[in-house]
């Protein structure tokens, strides 16, 4: 990104505000938009919708559905461990419906549950109309949707996964696990990660170039720093798990290697990439709740945060930190004592700002004057129960005591006060709070104080008494114990409370259904809340604002603005053109920068999330012929996807108020899109990295067999590579060029380099098969020739806007993007080539 | 824009500083199969390589800028926090067993 | 002595049983045993500190100092607790960490789903059994542990933490009976369909190495 509107000096002059637009009458203003930025009609306008608030509502619905269904495997690991001989599963059944407990919970439930918190508010909060790229939201569901069923089904058929959540190998490799059960693992989850790689590049671009004009990065609210450490993580921490269900998907397809210690693979590699997803990954689940708490504590208290810039410095202090913990998930496998000590280190550290937060809350409360709404009592239940969880995880980080916890109850009820306290507590907070702005309607008293006792009491009872279970040794994952009597009371107590909290969150269904259906009409802004995600009608409209909120807008009482807003005082009031418009800021002061016109309802993400899904089941299936055919559509729908971005009409500079004109996107220097790439780009360098560090584990640290001698044809490879360099060398600088010829000649050079790599180096590569190392130089040049096909596509692609006559000299059709991944192909490419010659050197 | 590299220098550089001591940790390590630990000098390599991170947050500290509003501090902050981490993440390269 | 005190008074108080990490018959286990009760007794008395400030946060509103509570609670108060313990549990480490020290060496092999172990006879050749362990009381063990097949974890509550059975990989734990006795060990990684059956036992022998092979079992378990 090269603008540098944030540089200090700059940042310091106050943008001055934007002047008013006219008064209109509020209803046709509404009327006008909502024509706009309507769903259609029926099931096809749920198919076709790509509105950030439907999206963001059903992402979240479907977690909670994918949470009871988490829940009720819960009540049957919960039922079969209430005896110690086990009421009814057998131990394959028991093995699955446990991996798929915690799979559904952290990777169908969690994660989507803050990805559709994030869709649905971030927008609201923010000022603006919808997320940076609504067709991509949707593609994100879709995949989540389709994933989640995959899973499902397998669970159906008895066929779920049952290696564990972490899917360790060699236990999940296929010597160990034949059948699809593991496969079903690796291709669910990473069709399903799909969407948390779309739904960070979203939600990074969104909080830094759609904040309302005026919304400095330094005072935006708590809610987006906290959303924009989750989504940073999110690029850098999924990579890895990515790049790890890829290699065990190819060794449990292929045989290649990575992992089986008796071909020069290690099974520690798996660990090492699946913890440096995994440790983020409570971290990612954690922040948006606290981002939640750090919205709400203040307004059921009434005053503002305290410690607004240290709560700032903690997120980043925490986004940071938890990169550096992953091993106190390993520190049983045999590390030396120093490297544990560097990682238990920072697993304490990262204590650090945990405890900033919570106590700049209490400092909030003490403040404030708080009062005991039912999101009040949620926030209490929150202290109560992530402080314990916090505990006991900073004790989980000293590495003796470790010893002695790791893999037993202990742990279980470690990760449960933690997930539930620092995460379903807090949403539920964040429920009772933001619903009547889903809904419109205010909340029927009762159910809902009770259903949080319950639970409450339901959760500890299950879990408290877990902890000493695990200190009288019983290990987690094992569903008899018949010569362990003095765990039983301990296990039916568990198991009693487990059935309570389980009442306690059907209550807590219930209420949400009373309201929905019983509910009186909510008054506007019942919290009296400081955030724009208030200044709009009861149940929030697809637009969200009639006209956008600027500087003067901020930080004021929500439903004097609402009024405001409501009258077409803001910017860019209605929806005059037709199309669906929202401002586009300067990251730094928020400066308007231009106006983004947006697709509208489209089956696209759906057509292409399907035909995405038709691959993953044909790889599932086996079919792997048949799988290559099916990317074929699948390429062709994104090239449709691109397409769909061509300006449409002539591009007149748009008035957003009095005498301010701005261009639209297509003319803009710097549009959302390639802010987008380069997010993307972000999480493809991790990906690269984390292959990049098996490279370096399996060739240093692993002590296995060495590599069965080359058969190199050192002067083809020379030459190839040789070949390879200089044309992506080229490349570099011809995406840089401006006309037809660069285009076509860039084209050529992306096409050579892909033809030498197939013909000069994939036929002289070692069999992948022999060796973990050679397994891993295949991959990469697969890595590789991917990036260079889909470098030629892009280069195809500006020619053929050169053909429609769509490049003009104002508009840059899609030269910008194809050169950034130009650019990112070249020095990928060109590193593969230097990682490769050193390891062979050192081999 | 650039402020926000700014806030990212400090934690960027424990990043790098870890990275770096935790891997030539490995490397040193690899070859040595007992319980016991490094030579002193390689135990004196990895010491160096932290203290030579600790030493360079100083220029770090000298130069993040600020900014404006509620969080204008926090490229200093971010420097801390790199700092801190730094210092107190890798200590035990002075005295634990390393092998 | 202060160790059999302490472990009498916790069997009266529930802790005890065949795998209790809070019942230690050696000094590696109760030296984490005693880092547990310490890190307990400073966890009740942090939280019941962070729920009397909450308590009191329901009241009329006062002024309050940000920096008392981000920087003086929140960075300081907390890093020092941390500090502490970190330093604690760093040298507990270093103290029940494996040495170069000449100690008996027993090899415990994991497999689906069970243990075989490998002891040095009297004689120098090596003596086999199949899931009971022999090592001698009173003196420190390194077990050397490898896997057959998956990972596995090789793990006796009342003498030590556990350690992982990893294929292509020798890892090395540390542990020492106090007394002769049986102790009750199992496998604490999750290996599949027989995990939770993948139980041995330890018999720690006063007299070492034994007469003969395989030595006559003591009675009773400890
Ligand atoms: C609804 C109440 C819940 C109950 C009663 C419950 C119960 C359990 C139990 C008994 C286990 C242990 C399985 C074993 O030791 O073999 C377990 C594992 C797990 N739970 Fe929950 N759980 C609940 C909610 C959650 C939530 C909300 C999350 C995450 C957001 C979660 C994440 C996990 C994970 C990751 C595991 C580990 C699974 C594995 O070992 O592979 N659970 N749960
Ligand atoms: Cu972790
Ligand atoms: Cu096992």
């Amino acid at each position: 990104m090269t603008d540098t509107t944030a540089s200090p000096s700059e940042a310091q002059a106050a943008p001055a505000d934007l002047p008013r637009n006219p008064p209109q009458r509020a209803l046709p203003l509404n009327r006008e938009l909502a024509g706009v930025w309507a769903n259609d009609r029926g099931i096809w306008g749920q198919i076709t919708s790509v509105s950030h608030t439907t999206l963001g509502l059903r992402f979240m619905a479907t977690a909670l559905v994918f949470f009871a269904i988490g829940g009720i495997l819960a009540m049957l690991i919960r039922a079969q461990l209430a005896t110690p001989d086990g009421a009814f599963l057998d131990t394959e059944l028991y093995n699955q419906i446990f991996t798929m407990h915690g799979s559904i919970m952290m990777f169908l439930f969690a994660i989507p549950m803050l990805e559709g918190l994030g869709i649905w508010l971030l927008p609201k909060m923010l000022g603006t109309r919808d997320m940076a790229f609504p067709r991509l939201t949707a593609l994100g569901y879709w995949c989540y949707l389709f994933g989640g069923l995959i899973m499902l089904t397998a669970l159906l058929f008895g066929v779920a996964p049952r290696d564990g959540w972490f899917m360790y190998t060699p236990l999940s490799s296929s010597a160990y696990s034949p059948g699809i059960n593991a496969d079903v693992w690796l291709l669910g989850v990473t069709f399903v990660e799909i969407s948390a790689v779309a739904a960070a590049v979203e939600i990074t671009v969104t909080i830094l170039r759609q904040r309302a004009p005026g919304m400095k990065l330094t005072e935006m609210p708590l809610f987006a720093w906290y959303m924009l450490g989750t989504s940073a993580m999110m690029l850098v921490g999924f990579p890895p798990l990515i790049a790890a269900s890829v290699l065990l998907e190819l060794e449990r397809a292929f045989d290649w290697p990575f992992f089986d210690p008796l071909r020069g693979g290690d099974p520690l590699l798996w660990q090492h990439l699946f913890w440096l997803f995994g440790h983020p990954e409570v971290y990612i689940i954690f922040l948006p709740a606290a981002g939640a708490l750090s919205t709400i504590i203040p307004v059921m208290c009434r005053t503002r945060i305290l410690g607004y810039g240290a709560i700032v410095a903690a997120v980043l202090g925490l986004v940071f930190l938890s990169f550096g913990l992953w091993v106190h998930h390993m520190f049983t496998v045999g590390i030396p004592h120093m490297a544990l000590a560097f990682f238990s280190a920072a697993s304490v550290l990262v204590a650090v700002p945990t405890a900033v937060q919570v106590f700049a809350w209490i400092g909030t409360m003490w403040k404030g004057r708080p009062e005991l709404h039912l999101p009040m009592y949620h926030i209490l239940g929150f202290f109560l129960t992530f402080v314990l969880g916090g505990l006991t995880g900073v004790m989980l980080a000293i590495v003796p005591f470790n010893w002695q916890a790791h893999d037993t109850a202990f742990v279980t009820a470690h990760l449960h006060y933690v997930l539930i306290g620092g995460f379903v507590f807090p949403m539920m907070a964040a429920i009772t709070y933001w619903m009547p702005l889903v809904t419109g309607k205010a909340r029927v008293r009762g159910v809902g104080e009770a259903a949080f006792w319950v639970i409450l009491i339901g959760f500890h009872g299950t879990f408290f008494v877990m902890h000493l279970t695990g200190l009288l040794g019983m290990p987690r994952r094992i569903d008899v114990y018949p010569d362990n009597p003095e765990w039983i009371w301990l296990n039916l107590t568990s198991s009693f409370f487990g059935f309570v909290m389980t009442i306690g969150f059907a209550m807590f269904a219930l209420d949400m259904l009373l309201q929905v259906t019983l509910g009186t009409r909510a008054r506007r802004d019942p919290w009296r809340a400081p955030t724009l995600d208030w200044a709009m009608p009861l149940p929030a409209p697809s637009f969200n604002f009639s006209s956008l909120p600027t500087a003067r807008h901020l930080d004021r009482p929500a439903s004097e603005v609402m009024l405001e807003l409501a009258c077409g005082d803001g910017a860019l009031p209605g929806a005059p053109r037709g199309q669906r418009e929202f401002l586009v800021t300067s990251v730094g002061a928020a400066r308007p920068d231009h106006v983004a016109h947006l697709p509208g309802n489209t089956s696209l993400p759906f057509a292409l999330s399907s035909s995405i899904g038709v691959f993953v089941l044909l790889v599932l299936w086996q079919l792997y012929l048949l799988a290559g055919m099916a990317l074929v559509p699948v390429a062709v729908l994104i090239w449709v996807w691109g397409r769909g971005l061509a300006p449409r009409g002539p591009l007149q500079p748009i008035e957003i108020a009095p005498g301010v004109t701005l261009p639209v996107h297509h003319q803009a220097r710097q549009s959302l899109g390639q802010s987008g790439l380069v997010a993307f780009l972000v999480a493809n360098a991790a990906l690269f990295a984390s292959v990049l560090f098996g490279l370096a584990f399996l060739s240093v640290v692993t002590q296995g067999p060495a590599p069965p001698p080359a058969m190199i044809d050192t002067s083809r490879i020379a030459w190839a590579t040789g070949l390879i360099a200089g044309a992506q060398l080229l490349g570099m600088a011809l995406s840089r060029g401006g006309a037809p010829v660069w285009a076509a000649l860039g084209l050529c050079a992306n096409a050579v380099a892909l033809i030498a790599l197939l013909a000069g180096i994939v036929p002289v590569l070692d069999d992948p098969t022999a060796h973990a190392r050679d397994a891993l130089r295949a991959a990469m040049a697969a890595y590789v020739g991917l990036h260079l096909l889909v470098a030629c596509g892009m280069a195809a692609f500006v020619l053929d806007q050169y053909r429609r006559g769509e490049i003009t000299e104002q508009i840059r059709g899609a030269w910008a993007p194809w050169r950034l991944w130009q650019d990112f192909t070249s020095i990928t490419t060109l590193v593969t080539i230097l990682a490769l010659i050193a390891q062979k050197g050192g081999a | 824009m650039k402020w926000l590299w700014w806030v990212l220098a400090g934690p960027t550089l424990w990043a790098v500083v870890f990275v770096a001591v935790y891997s030539a940790h490995g490397a040193v390590c690899a070859p040595i199969p007992g319980p016991e630990g490094l030579t002193t000098g390689a135990r004196l390599l990895l010491i160096g390589i932290w203290i030579l991170g600790v030493v360079a947050f100083w220029p770090l500290l000298r130069a993040v800028p600020t900014g404006t509003g509620r969080a204008a501090r926090l490229p200093r902050w971010g420097a801390w926090i790199g700092f801190f981490a730094t210092v107190f993440t890798l200590f035990p390269v002075v005295f634990t067993t390393s092998c | 002595m202060r160790c059999r005190i302490l472990s009498a008074t916790l069997l009266l108080a529930g802790c005890g049983g065949p795998l209790s990490t809070l019942a230690p018959s050696g000094p590696v286990a109760a030296e984490i045993a005693w880092l547990w009760w310490a890190m307990l007794a400073g966890a009740g008395v942090i939280t019941l500190f962070v729920l009397g400030l909450l308590a009191l946060a329901f009241g009329r509103p006062r002024e309050t100092s940000t920096r008392r509570w981000t920087h003086g609670l929140g960075l300081w108060f907390s890093l020092g607790v941390l500090t502490l313990l970190l330093g604690a549990g760093l040298v507990v480490g270093e103290r029940i960490l494996p040495r170069d020290d000449g100690a008996v060496t027993v090899r415990a092999h994991a497999f689906q789903w069970g243990w075989s172990f490998t002891h040095e006879g009297a004689d120098g050749a090596p003596v086999e059994s199949a899931g009971l362990m022999h090592i001698p009381a009173g003196q420190p063990v390194d077990i050397l542990i490898t896997s057959e097949d998956v990972i596995h974890s090789f793990w006796v509550p009342r003498l030590a933490g556990k350690m992982d059975a990893i294929p292509g990989r020798t890892n090395r734990l540390r542990l020492i009976a106090d007394s002769p006795g049986v102790y009750a060990g199992l496998c604490a990684e999750f290996c599949g369909r027989g995990h939770a059956g993948m139980r041995f036992d330890v018999q720690a022998h006063a007299d070492w190495p034994p007469e003969n092979w395989p030595p006559e079992p003591e009675r009773g378990r400890q």
